[in-house]
This record gives C-alpha cells, structure tokens and sequence, in this order.
C-alpha cells in the first residue's frame, strides 16, 4: 500500500529567529522563518554552504532552540519545551539518520539499534524481537552480530535507519545521509527512505547536498541566506 | 531493570571499551592516584608499624611505678626514701609476693649510650628484671651475671647491628662489654633494648643511687588501682604507677602522631596533583568520546547517566590506581625493617605494618582522588554540544 501525505500541516514553522553570538555580535541565520511540512510528506533541503540547513534541521530535532517565533511538531511545541522535555519528545517522537552513520563502533549492529529501546520500559526479549525486525525491514537480517567496524559504509547506513526506525517514529530527520557513501550505496540508502516514506508513511525531513538524491523526496525546498527560495515538486 | 541503569550500562560499556584507545592517558592517571596511595601507605604503615611494637609492648601483670611526677621513664627518679617506703609496704598493695612475703620486684634505670652510630638504650636492672618481662624468652647464651659488664641484647638489635652478636665484646660509654645472651620479645620495643646488671650500669655511667623505675608483678591487672591505693600512703615525691602497656602505648602515640603529620599533608599535596592530572585524564577521554556522547544524548539518552558513566569511568580508573598502589604497597613495604627514635631518643626497630586500616585510608584518599578529578569532566560531558553529533565523523 502506498501513502500520500496528508494535506493538514503537521510541522509548522513560524516567523522563527535564530542568531549565532560571535564575540559580542549576533549573526542572525534566520529572521523570520516559515514552513509547513504535511504529516506523511518527504522534504529535502538544499541550499549552499551557511544557508541555515543544518540550523533548521537541529531546531526540528530539538537540539537546538530557535530565539523567536514558534516551532511545532504534531501539536507539541517545542520551541517552549526545555532541553530535557525535548531530549524526552525526541526519544518518543523522530530517529534521526547522520551523515557518519555514528554507530557506537564497540557494540555490534543489533546492540546499536536497540540503544533507542532502552529508554522505553521494553522488556529483553520484546526489544531483541524488534530489532531483528527492522534489521529484516533494511535487509540487514543475520548481519546483527557484525560490527560496525566490518561493514561497509552502505550497511552501516542502513544500521543508522534501522535505529532511527527502530521506535517507530513518526518523523525521521536525515542529515546528508548519502554524504559519505558511493552512488551505488547512496542509491540504496535512497531508495529505503523513499519505501519509509511511501510504504510506512514516515514523515522526512533530509537536508543533503546532492541533487539526485533530492529527486527521491516529494518535494525540495532551497534555502539561502535564511529563506527558502524555491520549492521544487517531485514528478 | 530500569531506563536509567540501561542507559548508564551502555555508556560505561561504551567509556570502558574506548580505555585501550587512550591507554596512556588513563595508564598515567592510574599510576599517579597508584603514587598518592603508595605514599601514604607508606607513612601510615611506618605509624602502624611503631604503634604495633610498642603497643604489644608490656604486660598488664607488670606495673611499671615512676616518681617525678612524670609517666615516662625520661625524666622520672625514684628516691630511695620512697624505694625503701614502697618496699616495706605491708598487706595487699595489689602487687604480688615471693614465698619470703618480699615484693616481686626491679629497680630499673635507662642509660643512653652509642654503639656502631647508633643510640642506645641500655637499661640496668635487679636480678628480677628479666622475669618481669612476660612474652620474653632467652633464644641463646644467659642472664647477664650481677656484678659483671655483660649485656643481653635483644634480636632485633643483635640483628640489625653485628657488633651485638652473642660472644662480642662492645664498648658502651667507656668500658667493654661483653653480650652473653640473646632474647626474643615477639619484635615489640624489647626487642630493641640491651639489658645489664642494675649496679654496674650505675658505675659505669656514674649514675650512683639512681633509680628511674620500679617494676613491680601484679596479682592480677585489676591489681594496679590497688598499688596506686598504696602509693598514695607514701609521702615523699608524688609516685605514678602505670600498667606496663600503657608506658609504651603513650610513647607510641607521640611518635606515631608525628609520622602521620608529616605523612598525610605530603600525600595530600601529592593528591591534588593527581586530582589534576585525572582531570585532564577524564577532559581528553570526553573529548575523544565527544560523538558517542552526543549521539546518545541526541537518541535521547539523559544527562543523568551521562554524567555518572564518565564520573564511573574515573572511579574505575582511580579503582585500578588504588589496587596498584595499595599491592605494591603491600609488597614492599609490609614487613620492612625500620628504626626510629623512642623515649630518651634511643634506637627502637620496628616493621612496616601495611595493615587493613593503613590500606583503607590509602585506597580511599585515591578514590576520593579520582572522583575530584573525574567530576568537572562529567559535568562537562553533559553540557557538550549536541550539535557535534550530526555533523562529526565517528
């Protein structure tokens, strides 16, 4: 079965500011930003070095908070949560994928996608269960006794997806997660998010550098000096 | 199991597994908070050590009567008024009596002396004396002979200086004399002392009619209040009577004080370089560990277990610091033969005494040590940016 988004806006930016202090002056990255992003919907985000990607993707992630305006995520405000109410959101709410994968090198593969379950009451076996699972879902089954250290970059992508999924979030955040792979491997981390996105109905939310993997998101927003400059729709 | 515990247990798996990386770093904290214990063992094994001689010193059947008002012998003179008032008491005076009804008694006085560059306590006594002291045993040779410049010495002496061994002639002051027997006192403070006869002592040391002690056995321990009962009734100088142990135990705790005050600032001192040596030891494993951190605690993972796993990771460290240091400890110093100065600055020999109470105090300074260093860095480790997560590369 394939999802389409749905039409009522579930991340919600508005008017947001956000600043950088460098030595006594503020920098300001964004004055007054807007976006809406539909549940279901899978966004990349492009835009030049300094455009503010990486800035928006840590507000969304909740890692970061904006100075004004308002963010929100499926209702939840996080722009006035504090940072451990955020920590706590995000647990329960997004995975998020990173450029480097950022496995813990001296746990194997399954251990690495069972670190989001033990922040939930999950019993031993329950939690083994789901992450034999979703290891299967990324194609990754039988591989969970490898260590990060003997796969290639590919499969320990697709160890990162199988955390970031592992809770079964609705929103899954994806900082450059081609960024470090070749084309062949690239394409295939590409092609899980787009089944993410399509077959299970997780809101995406990628900023990448890399045009061709854009074309897998259903729309792409550019972003330059602190504004999205040009939305782009998917064919 | 609870959320907190699994996510502290991860981390410090985490910390744990990265130690080989910074095997240096963390090897050199654990030999400096080993260095602050091995320190202070050291002192406190040498106070151990002298208050377990002189502490296992005496016996509570002996009662030891001194005169002057002091409760040492240094210092102490008995006169031969009271001597004579004391050995004519009558009735129960809590001492006990041979078959003639006379008091089981020594008069006893200490010399100081020098022998091989070393001073000396040689102590002139009655032909009682040496059965005065319980827990002594002659291992070779014989009492000295009354009357003759011959000294028994005992083994802790005659070993540490071979001109006391038995059949040499030695001169102290400005005579010979001749060492015609070997005793043993379980190594207490005895063992450390030359005995002779009372009068000849006196002579050679031009020390006629001085009498610094009187030794005296007891009927029982509870017997010394009734001495002091008795005492009293004699009216010359102001009499002390002390039960054996407790003569040597104020000596030992004088000294013992002394090594622990020059012991503990120094180890102290010392600890603090070590607190800022684990300080910089658990800075650079945060930052080596920076991502991990952060990319837990940007899955979620609190600062709570953040800061205990790095705290944990220095006391693991410091843990591994206290076992070196307290073992080596242990291994070379417990046992180790020692001298120092005792009452009247004379020669006592003593061992090292690495006890459970010396490695205690050592291996808790070392900890408290580590966790000092360790905490700033823990604090640090939950306040690291999360942001150094999404872009670093693993």
């Amino acid at each position: 079965m394939t999802t389409t988004p749905d039409l009522t806006p579930w991340i919600t930016l508005q008017g947001v500011r956000k600043g950088f202090r460098i030595g006594t002056e503020t920098v300001p990255v964004f004055s007054g930003l807007d976006l809406t992003i539909p549940r279901g919907d899978f966004v990349a985000i492009m835009g030049p070095s300094g455009s503010g990607k990486s800035t928006l993707l840590n507000m969304l992630a909740g890692i970061d908070s904006p100075d004004g305006g308002t963010l929100q995520i499926g209702g939840a405000r996080l722009d006035s949560m504090g940072e451990s109410a955020r920590s706590a959101w995000r647990a329960h709410n997004m995975g998020i994928v990173f450029q480097f994968y950022n496995l813990l090198p001296m746990l194997t593969a399954a251990e690495n996608v069972e670190l989001p379950l033990l922040l939930k009451p999950i019993a031993a076996g329950d939690r083994r269960a789901r992450v034999e699972k979703v290891l299967e879902l990324v194609g990754l089954a039988g591989r969970g006794r490898q260590y990060p250290a003997l796969m290639s970059g590919g499969q320990q992508q697709r160890v990162g997806i199988a955390r970031a999924i592992v809770t079964d979030p609705a929103l899954l955040l994806c900082d450059e997660p081609t960024g470090d792979l070749d084309r062949k491997s690239a394409d295939d981390v590409l092609d899980m998010l787009r089944f993410l996105n399509r077959e299970l109905g997780k809101t995406i939310v990628m900023v990448t550098h890399d045009p061709q993997a854009a074309t897998h998101a259903r729309r792409t927003l550019h972003l330059d000096k602190g504004q999205f400059v040009e939305e782009r729709k998917a064919a | 199991m609870s959320s907190l515990v699994r996510q502290f247990l991860v981390m410090m798996r985490a910390n744990l597994a990265g130690l080989r990386r910074r095997m240096a770093i963390s090897l050199s904290m654990m030999l400096s908070v080993a260095l602050v214990v091995g320190v202070l063992a050291g002192f406190l094994s040498m106070a151990a050590g002298f208050e377990k001689v002189l502490t296992g010193t005496g016996s509570p059947l002996v009662a030891v009567v001194l005169g002057g008002g002091t409760n040492q012998e240094t210092g102490s003179e008995i006169s031969s008024e009271a001597l004579r008032g004391i050995m004519a008491l009558g009735g129960d005076i809590g001492a006990a009596r041979d078959a003639a009804g006379h008091l089981i008694a020594s008069r006893e006085i200490v010399v100081t002396t020098e022998a091989a560059a070393t001073s000396l306590a040689l102590r002139g006594m009655d032909q009682a004396g040496p059965g005065l002291r319980d827990g002594v045993t002659l291992t070779d040779g014989r009492i000295f002979a009354p009357g003759m410049r011959e000294i028994v010495v005992g083994e802790t002496l005659a070993r540490d200086i071979p001109a006391f061994a038995l059949g040499r002639t030695v001169r102290l002051g400005t005579l010979d004399w001749t060492v015609v027997g070997l005793f043993s006192a379980g190594g207490s403070a005895f063992e450390s002392e030359i005995w002779a006869d009372l009068d000849t002592v006196r002579a050679a040391f031009d020390r006629q009619g001085e009498v610094q002690s009187l030794r005296l056995r007891l009927v029982d321990p509870a017997g010394i209040a009734t001495l002091r009962q008795a005492l009293d009734r004699i009216t010359a100088l102001p009499l002390t009577a002390l039960p054996e142990p407790d003569l040597y135990a104020g000596q030992s705790g004088r000294t013992a004080d002394l090594i622990r005050m020059f012991g503990w600032p120094l180890a102290l001192l010392m600890a603090v370089g070590a607190a800022a040596g684990a300080l910089n030891t658990m800075m650079s494993s945060v930052a080596d560990r920076t991502v991990e951190i952060a990319t837990l605690r940007a899955i979620g993972f609190g600062r709570v277990p953040t800061f205990l796993a790095t705290w944990a990771e220095a006391a693991v460290l410091a843990l591994a610091g206290v076992a070196l240091g307290t073992g080596l400890s242990w291994l070379l110093f417990n046992g180790w033969q020692a001298s120092t100065l005792g009452a009247g600055n004379t020669r006592i020999g003593f061992q090292l005494a690495v006890t459970p109470q010396v490695m205690l105090s050592a291996g808790l300074l070392g900890l408290v040590t580590g966790l000092l260093g360790g905490a700033l860095p823990a604090l640090a480790a939950t306040r690291l940016p999360l942001t150094a997560a999404l872009r670093a590369r693993g």
